[in-house]
């Protein structure tokens, strides 16, 4: 049967996970723990409620250089926070389309990425944007690049006894613009078939991050400068940067479409980004 | 003709001075829905229930080896375990045209779901993890999963022929065919200009109520047992309860909650007599409540293959239409034979076509079983011959309205031609012209988009028998005991406001009582959309026969002789004047008080050797308009607007009408655009649940969404209204393909059409295109 | 509240405020929010469909915001503040709650009460919500009889009538 513990610092939930043996399962907003809780209720899942934890950074932190967000960052506050819309749009835009208003209440961008899904909406923005994930466990605290952290499907470089304790986005330079597409079997709330993100820096150099088309979310290398003015040169650049993608069929699409989606998908984010000021465009 | 065919208050006439009836009358119940006090069945508490949960296997086709359920036994609140063998032998087998289908998976399980072993404890924990403990030793089986596996030669039989002794058929995986034809074969050859031959595909789709479902059962002191299910056909449960358990039909109380959305899926008994067994085995309330993924496993429409072949003048008027229709019926019969035979029969659509062949089989395959799902069978069928009409009118460059006008036949005209010809009830062309004028079709279509027109078509109940009682009460109250089941479709409104015109009693001082074979009398089932029509009728007759007998007693007691009284809606008409009928009925009754009690019975008999068994009651007719945006290159589609228009005889609640309508057409969505459940090659749903399977979301409806009437007041029911609730689900797919394919210049024959097929038809096409 | 923060329990006490009253009750550990409301408290106008947070029928508002209690635990509502369709509806019928019904939004009505609630903090944070914002914002609440126009429709009344009021 389960078990529930409700620790109030860092260093509590640590001493739980490490107590739970490999059965602790972190809970923070539980839109997807208690998706897999419902399928296995009687497994002996310790689990971990950090929503009372008093020393994790705060949800969102706003400095010079970068966007701090902790383990409580909730999508909702994310999608909704006029400086993430105005530096980080693609973040913001991900974040937009993360399930119902009711699950935006509740999923974390922490839980996102931690969840280790190909699918999850918000790792192409955040790997776009470069971002570094800090892990702290019984052996301390080491940060990594994103592109890292994930493995494998359901895989992260997150140790059972450990937790992600913040995601640190640094904010672009002015100069810099970036964008999210995606695609869905329907209009309304749905998990994607094919996602990207893409951002395009001051001289034209164009990175992607894509989702559904690999075993993790995946980050491009950066293109040489583009001129974002000229359709064939961006689909050259993104033909080239799309190569990594190994999509597989599954029930949302299968593999062909999948391949011919990240393209279009991945043309229009960069022409999104490049069109003044629409990046934001809903 | 048609017109003589009517209710007994008839003629387009509309009752009472005060009448409600055609007034936007909020939805009986409405107030317990919107506060959450409506009681369905998961929620009525019972004392001392035990709980059920079913343990089953990962697969669609398997024998079963041995089930070895001591670690079940043992765990903490375990009450029983019962599997086939604990059953009385042979197992039974139940159901409406075949007896196939057994209490429980009998040595074998035919479909993903199909219960093995229950487990019966006293918490829904302790039977869940009880359930899991159980080990079931299985072989699996090479499975028939589609069509061309059922069909093919050495394919393996889904059904033991001992299961359908007798029948011609047994030894192939064809449960039933049928074959509809009329025409003259050797006159086509001259007069067809052009001839169009194409296969279609329609999707298997799950009803996916919000209400999953469950089944309360409560063995009584009697040896009897009262069986709380939200059945639409609480009388058909009974009687299957009392078959299969030899219990006489006054001991077995079926009582039917509210279902929270039907459409079909909650006619027919499944796990009831299952549930019924483990609370007479066990003496104590047994109850399951099914999760959504189980309700998946318990209901779906049957996905159909339609090979056909259709021919046209120059003109583009129809010189033939033949059609191979196999539908994927699943691993029991469950109402699917029917299924197969009445959408069939409507095949070829409301045209006028000189020669026509249809053959239909119903095919069994190791899936689900299907069963009635609004539309039956007509919404598959339709789909090719709306899409034949159109590649016809593309072929000839013809306009797809047009087309229809051609072939549309007028009021009165035969449609169904040969021994049992079937004629329109209605003025059809009025709900196309209607669909055609709301879309706006003779407008220029905006670039990009494309414009589609369908009608469809469907038989209303060909047999049926309502009766209901009403009591009209000392102080003007009154009561009316039908045996409908309001499943969301309004039918108790409607009977309130019967009674509000017909005895002139106040719409709040009306009550309803429906769901409890103890105390309403038999309603054959909720289906078909007949119940406005046939069980309306019945209690327009109980009302009217509380009006003869006001008159009989008031004459008794006023001492007036019977002939210079007469009755009118809401009405004694006196020598000295009209009085209301409360206040006649209260002079009537005198001192003693007492009440009126009234009855009324509708009845459609047969007609013998009628293929559907009978004429049907009324046809649904509807028209469809939708307008769509591709975009070219990932293939999605943007509906801008959607209009469907209904012959609906009159509107006697027109609320309602818009609910019924709007809904029936936004389902029709799912299907045409979203909906398919995909299995693999073991015979399991991959997308099991509600985050694989999509169905239509607020955000899915059309930008622009307008539903409207024809009130020719033509129909049977009372005041000349027909059934509504199916009919704009019937043509969606073929508007929504017919959109598609003008925007794009491709037709997608395969439902849905997602985005994915949408590109795959246009990359398609361009491969074939010679530039 | 559990005694040791780090020991985790199986049986976990909670104590909150559900529709203004303090309730408390003992839930085991994986057992929902909407499990406890309905089979511990009683509550049954929160409904149960697809438990796994896409269907909506189950939305109640916790410390005023709206969730899918399906996938909150029982556990997670210890010294929250609750709001269900009961507590709603507490007074009698809400304009809202007419609008549905004037507007023929209910049919079969078991989305309802989630479809309500969801409506309600809507109309809440969006007062002026424009219909594709409507659409939009109750996308995360399935309704199979498709009573979706008259839903917006009796959401666009409603706001009306409190814009009227105000």
């Amino acid at each position: 049967m389960a078990s529930y513990c409700r620790p109030r610092t860092v260093s509590e939930v640590l001493t739980a996970l490490a107590g739970a043996e490999g059965h602790g399962r972190i809970l923070v907003g539980g839109t997807d723990l208690l998706v897999h809780l419902r399928k296995d209720p009687f497994a002996p899942t310790v689990i971990v409620d950090i929503k009372s934890v008093s020393d994790f950074p705060p949800a969102v932190e706003i400095g010079d250089d970068v966007v701090r967000f902790g383990p409580t960052a909730r999508m909702a506050e994310i999608s909704s926070d006029p400086f993430i819309a105005d530096h980080l749009p693609a973040l913001c835009a991900s974040a937009r389309v993360v399930g119902s208003i009711a699950i935006r209440n509740r999923a974390t961008l922490i839980g996102n990425i931690c969840n280790g899904s190909p699918a999850a909406d918000t790792a192409p923005a955040l790997l776009v944007y470069g971002s570094s994930v800090t892990v702290t466990g019984p052996g301390g605290e080491r940060t990594m690049p994103l592109v890292d952290f994930f493995v494998g499907p359901g895989q992260t470089r997150c140790g059972p006894d450990e937790i992600v304790i913040r995601v640190d986005v640094p904010i672009p330079d002015r100069g810099h613009r970036s964008a999210f597409q995606r695609l869905t079997r329907r209009r309304g709330v749905d998990l994607a078939t094919v996602s990207v993100a893409a951002g395009v820096d001051a001289d034209g150099g164009i990175v992607l991050g894509l989702g559904c088309v690999g075993p993790t979310p995946l980050l491009t290398d950066a293109s040489p400068p583009v001129d974002l003015n000229d359709p064939d040169a961006i689909e050259g650049a993104v033909e080239e940067l799309v190569s990594i993608a190994t999509p597989i069929s599954d029930v949302r699409a299968a593999r062909d479409y999948r391949e011919a989606m990240v393209r279009v998908l991945a043309v229009r984010a960069v022409q999104a980004a490049a069109a003044p000021l629409e990046g934001m465009s809903s | 003709m048609p017109d003589e065919n009517q209710g007994p208050s008839s003629n387009g006439q509309i009752a009472g001075p005060n009448r409600v009836v055609g007034q936007r009358v909020h939805r009986y119940g409405g107030v317990d829905r919107v506060t959450g006090a409506q009681r369905y069945l998961s929620d009525i508490t019972f004392t001392d229930a035990a709980h059920v949960a079913f343990a089953t296997v990962p697969v669609g086709c398997a024998a079963i080896d041995a089930i070895d359920t001591s670690p079940a036994v043992a765990m903490p609140g375990v009450i029983a375990v019962v599997h086939a063998d604990d059953l009385p032998q042979p197992v039974a087998r139940f159901g409406i045209s075949h007896k196939d289908r057994p209490v429980i998976a009998t040595k074998a399980v035919n479909y993903h779901g199909e219960p093995v072993v229950a487990v019966v404890a006293e918490t829904e924990d302790e039977a869940r993890a009880a359930a899991n403990a159980v080990v079931i030793h299985y072989t699996e089986l090479t499975g028939v999963y589609g069509l061309d596996a059922a069909l093919a030669g050495d394919a393996r039989l889904v059904q033991d022929p001992s299961v359908r002794p007798g029948d011609d058929l047994n030894s192939t995986n064809v449960l039933e065919q049928v074959e509809y034809a009329w025409g003259d074969a050797d006159s086509e050859g001259a007069s067809s200009h052009t001839i169009i031959e194409d296969t279609y595909m329609f999707p298997m789709v799950t009803h996916f109520p919000i209400e999953p479902g469950g089944i309360v059962a409560v063995p009584t002191d009697d040896g009897g047992i009262e069986v709380y299910s939200p059945v639409q056909h609480p009388y058909l449960l009974q009687r299957t309860i009392a078959e299969v358990w030899s219990i006489p039909l006054s001991r077995v109380r079926v009582i039917a909650p509210d279902p929270g959305g039907g459409f079909g899926g909650k006619q027919t008994p499944r796990y009831e007599p299952l549930i019924a067994f483990l609370a007479l085995k066990t003496g104590r309330t047994c109850r399951l409540v099914l999760s959504l993924e189980e309700a998946f496993q318990m209901m779906r429409r049957s996905g159909c293959r339609i090979h056909a072949r259709t021919g046209f003048t120059e003109a583009g008027e129809l010189t033939f239409h033949e059609m191979q229709v196999d539908f994927v019926v699943g691993a029991y019969a469950d109402v699917a034979p029917r299924v197969m035979t009445k959408g069939s029969y409507v095949g070829a659509g409301p045209y006028r076509i000189p020669r026509v062949s249809i053959n239909a089989r119903a095919v069994l395959t190791n899936t689900v079983p299907s069963c009635a799902f609004r539309g039956f069978g007509a919404p598959q069928v339709g789909w090719a011959t709306e899409s034949q009409l159109d590649a016809g009118a593309r072929a000839l460059g013809l306009d797809s309205l047009e087309m229809r006008r051609r072939n549309l036949v007028q009021h009165d005209e035969a449609f169904i031609r040969g021994d049992y010809e079937a004629r329109a009830d209605g003025r059809w062309h009025e709900s196309l012209e209607k669909a055609a004028e709301l879309i706006g079709w003779h407008e220029p279509t905006p670039s990009g988009r494309g414009r589609g027109i369908s009608v469809g078509i469907k038989p209303g109940a060909t047999t049926g028998l309502s009766q209901s009682m009403v009591r009209l009460l000392y102080d003007g109250s009154a009561m009316a005991y039908a045996g409908t089941s309001d499943m969301g479709q309004g039918a108790r409104t409607l009977w309130k406001q019967i009674l509000a015109d017909e005895l002139g009693v106040d719409l709040d001082l009306i009550t309803i009582i429906s769901g409890d074979t103890n105390a309403v009398p038999f309603d054959l089932q909720t289906s078909a959309s007949r119940s406005t029509v046939f069980m309306g009728n019945a209690v327009l007759a109980a009302c009217e026969d509380i009006r003869d007998r006001v008159l009989e007693l008031y004459a008794e007691a006023t001492e007036t002789a019977q002939s210079e009284l007469s009755h009118a809606p809401g009405q004694l008409v006196t020598p000295s004047g009209a009085i209301s009928l409360v206040e006649a009925a209260q002079t009537a009754l005198g001192g003693l008080r007492g009440e009126f009690v009234g009855q009324g019975t509708s009845r459609l008999w047969g007609t013998k050797g009628h293929p559907l068994g009978g004429d049907a009651s009324f046809y649904e007719f509807n028209a469809t308009a939708i307008e769509v945006e591709v975009d070219r290159v990932t293939g999605e589609i943007l509906l801008t607007k959607h209009v469907t228009v209904g012959d609906v005889g009159t509107e006697i609640n027109p609320l309602q009408v818009v609910s019924q309508d709007e809904g029936a057409a936004i389902m029709g969505l799912g299907h045409s655009l979203m909906e398919q459940m995909l299995f693999d090659e073991h015979g399991q749903i991959l997308n099991l649940g509600a985050i694989d399977y999509r169905i239509p979301t607020f955000n899915d409806v059309a930008l622009e969404m307008q539903t409207a009437s024809v009130e020719n007041h033509d129909g049977p029911g009372p005041y000349g209204c027909k059934g509504i609730s199916e009919g704009a689900l019937l043509c969606t797919a073929g508007a929504v393909g017919a959109a598609v394919a003008d925007a794009i210049g491709t037709p997608v024959r395969d439902l849905p059409i997602t985005a994915e097929r949408v590109w795959r038809t246009i990359r398609d096409a361009n491969c074939d295109s010679p530039d | 509240m559990t005694d040791s923060p780090v020991r985790p329990t199986s049986e976990v006490p909670v104590a909150l405020e559900l529709n203004g009253e303090h309730v408390r009750a003992t839930i085991p550990a994986h057992r929902t929010l909407l499990d406890m409301l309905r089979d511990d408290l009683g509550l049954c106008g929160t409904k149960r469909c697809c438990a796994e947070g896409e269907c909506g029928a189950c939305s109640v508002l916790l410390d005023g915001e709206l969730v899918n209690s399906c996938l909150v635990l029982g556990a997670e509502a210890d010294g929250g503040a609750l709001l269900t369709i009961e507590g709603v509806s507490m007074d009698g019928v809400t304009d809202l709650q007419e609008e549905f019904l004037a507007a023929g939004a209910v049919q079969c009505g078991v989305c309802i009460p989630g479809q309500v609630m969801a409506a309600e903090q809507l109309l809440q944070t969006n007062p002026n919500a424009s219909r594709n914002e409507i659409r939009d914002a109750m996308s995360g609440n399935l309704c199979r009889c498709a009573s979706y126009q008259r839903i917006v429709e009796a959401i666009q009344n409603a706001a009306a009538g409190r814009r009227t009021d105000a």
